[in-house]
């Protein structure tokens, strides 16, 4: 069987934010269906490459290719129906109700005249479900927790129906229940085909639900592999300043990890 | 109260509004009247038709677009204390009223008073975003600041120019300043129309990016919306519509901030119901306001911009010590 094929590429990529030169030369590229966590220490780089990879940085060298197309190339609704970004939520709208917050997901399919369909009426229902937040749709964002704006989020990028799917620190300021929650809708929508792309702090967590692994340091890709590999290996020990131990338990299919 | 229910209440209320600003003042007009159920007394007539009509009506654009600029700028700054004041407009507007008094053409053009004071709006707007863009792509911060600090200097520009007009033309400028709606008759009506309902329009039609603006930039520009250039539009069309209102009107302060935000909570924030509400309250808030400026002194007309500003501060007050985020 063939991999499946590469939905968007980093090639070469370096990026400067503000004055600051962040990526050198990353090269990445996401396959349909894939689970990836993006890995690595404070300032490392990692929202600057997720941000690049949506389109939103302009790359100083390199490119950025989706459906082998650089990004440039394409209009910017066209990247919007391809890509989501999903970032951690600080304080929105707060008068905006979540259906109406999710329903701005599809603004790339319509544009800013286009009457909404059934069709987009559907793709909201679907990712109100999909997020497990329906009863809060007539909710304005203002009264909800943390967690529930979270999910608020991550339904509108749902509702985009990307064929790729990128999150900045999506567990930031969830509970365990609702980071539970939010992994399992990651592993429904992997399943549909869609590539994952998440940066996520809590490496115990990034190993147990991702496939590949890759570790930024430095402003460069220091580690690409399966996650324990990754973990284990002397680039994230440097990265991290840590040393990294996994420890296999009964019962248990991932091992578990302690870091000193 | 639903959404639709409130935007039923507003549609009714304005025309109430109007008729009982048409209806009172210095000399009574009787309702019957008015409904064209009773013939009018000829002074009557020339009363309705030619003073008390075109300032109603007046009372009700300058109200209405106020407030939709103030709902505009709020989404877009993402700051629910934003109005026209902020993107030099307002100081803009008040310079060039200086300047056409000054130069003696206030007194010898008709309509030169407006158009200069609608030309100052625009060239201070013009002035916040090139300098806001001399270093680049600017933060909303940034722009923010500039638009204080080009405001900053109109306002000394004013007080220099201030010092060196003639006596007997300052009295123009400072009832002109203190905002009202004395002797504005069809023409002004017109101007103000015209170009208060184009631009409400267009920003009514351009709902959907408003609230992606309203998110954030990030979240706004990957959902594909080229943020700077639609920041440019609302800047622009919140300028052309705040700039004929202050022309027409001279400063009526807090219409902006205060119909948008009494209404977020009973609307909420998408721009398609909120723009059209903040509309209407806007409207009768200031047509109600300008019949208390002619009508709450018997020797006076007190100025709309003071009587606007004695509701909208305690409104604010108020709305702060309720720690309302809305």
């Amino acid at each position: 069987m063939s991999a499946p094929a590469i939905l968007l590429e980093a090639r070469g990529l370096a990026a400067w934010r503000g004055a600051r030169p962040v990526l050198h030369g990353v090269d990445l590229a996401l396959r349909a269906s894939e689970a990836v966590a993006l890995v690595g220490p404070n300032a490392a780089g990692k929202s600057t490459l997720v941000r690049a990879l949506a389109g939103l940085l302009r790359p100083a060298a390199g490119e950025v290719r989706l459906l082998d197309r650089r990004l440039d190339a394409w209009s910017r609704d066209a990247v919007a129906r391809a890509i989501a970004l999903v970032t951690s939520e600080e304080d929105g709208a707060p008068a905006l109700a979540v259906r109406d917050r999710v329903a701005l997901g599809r603004y790339p399919h319509r544009g800013p005249l286009r009457p909404y369909t059934d069709v987009d009426r559907a793709a909201v229902d679907r990712a109100l479900r999909l997020a497990g937040i329906e009863g809060l749709a007539e909710r304005t964002l203002g009264t909800l927790s943390a967690g529930e704006r979270q999910l608020a989020a991550l339904a509108r990028g749902l509702a985009q129906e990307p064929q790729v799917l990128l999150l900045d620190e999506p567990a930031a300021h969830l509970d365990i229940g609702h980071e539970l929650q939010l992994f399992r809708i990651l592993d429904e929508i992997r399943a549909a085909g869609v590539a994952v792309l998440a940066v996520v702090h809590d490496l115990g967590r990034a190993a147990l639900w991702a496939e590949r692994m890759v570790l930024v340091f430095r402003g460069r890709i220091a580690k690409d592999g399966m996650p324990d590999e990754v973990l284990r290996s002397p680039a994230a020990a440097e990265a991290f300043g840590v040393r990294v131990r996994g420890h296999a338990v009964e019962g248990l299919a991932h091992p578990l990890y302690s870091f000193e | 109260m639903s959404p639709k229910r409130t935007l039923a209440l507003l549609i009714a209320a304005l025309p109430l509004a109007l008729a009982l600003a048409v209806a009172v003042g210095g000399v009574r007009l009787p309702l019957a009247g008015l409904l064209g159920l009773a013939p009018l007394e000829p002074a009557q007539a020339t009363i309705l038709w030619s003073v008390r009509l075109p300032r109603v009506l007046l009372a009700a654009v300058v109200g209405g677009g106020l407030a939709v600029v103030g709902a505009t700028l709020q989404a877009v700054f993402r700051n629910p204390l934003a109005d026209a004041g902020l993107l030099g407009v307002s100081s803009g507007a008040a310079l060039g009223a200086v300047v056409a008094v000054n130069a003696g053409w206030a007194a010898d053009v008709f309509l030169a008073l407006p158009v200069a004071a609608f030309g100052g709006a625009l060239l201070a707007l013009l002035l916040v975003y090139l300098l806001a863009h001399v270093a680049g792509r600017p933060t909303l911060h940034g722009l923010l600041l500039t638009g204080i600090a080009v405001s900053a200097l109109a306002g000394a520009a004013l007080s220099m120019l201030l010092v060196a007009t003639e006596e007997f033309r300052v009295k123009t400028v400072l009832f002109w300043l203190a905002g009202g709606l004395e002797g504005r008759s069809w023409p002004h009506l017109g101007l103000g129309t015209a170009l208060v309902v184009a631009g409400s329009l267009l920003l009514w039609g351009l709902s959907r990016p408003l609230d992606l603006l309203s998110l954030g930039e990030d979240e706004a520009a990957s959902l594909g919306l080229p943020v700077h250039g639609m920041r440019l539009v609302f800047f622009a069309a919140a300028a052309l519509v705040a700039g004929a209102a202050t022309a027409v009107a001279g400063s009526v302060p807090f219409v902006g901030l205060m119909a948008p935000h009494a209404l977020r909570p009973w609307v909420g924030s998408p721009a398609r119901r909120l723009l059209p509400a903040a509309f209407l309250a806007g409207a009768a808030l200031v047509v109600v306001a300008d019949l208390g400026a002619r009508s709450l002194s018997a020797r006076y007309e007190l100025p709309l911009g003071s009587v606007t500003a004695f509701v909208g501060a305690p409104y604010f007050l108020l709305a702060i010590r309720r720690g309302e985020r809305a």
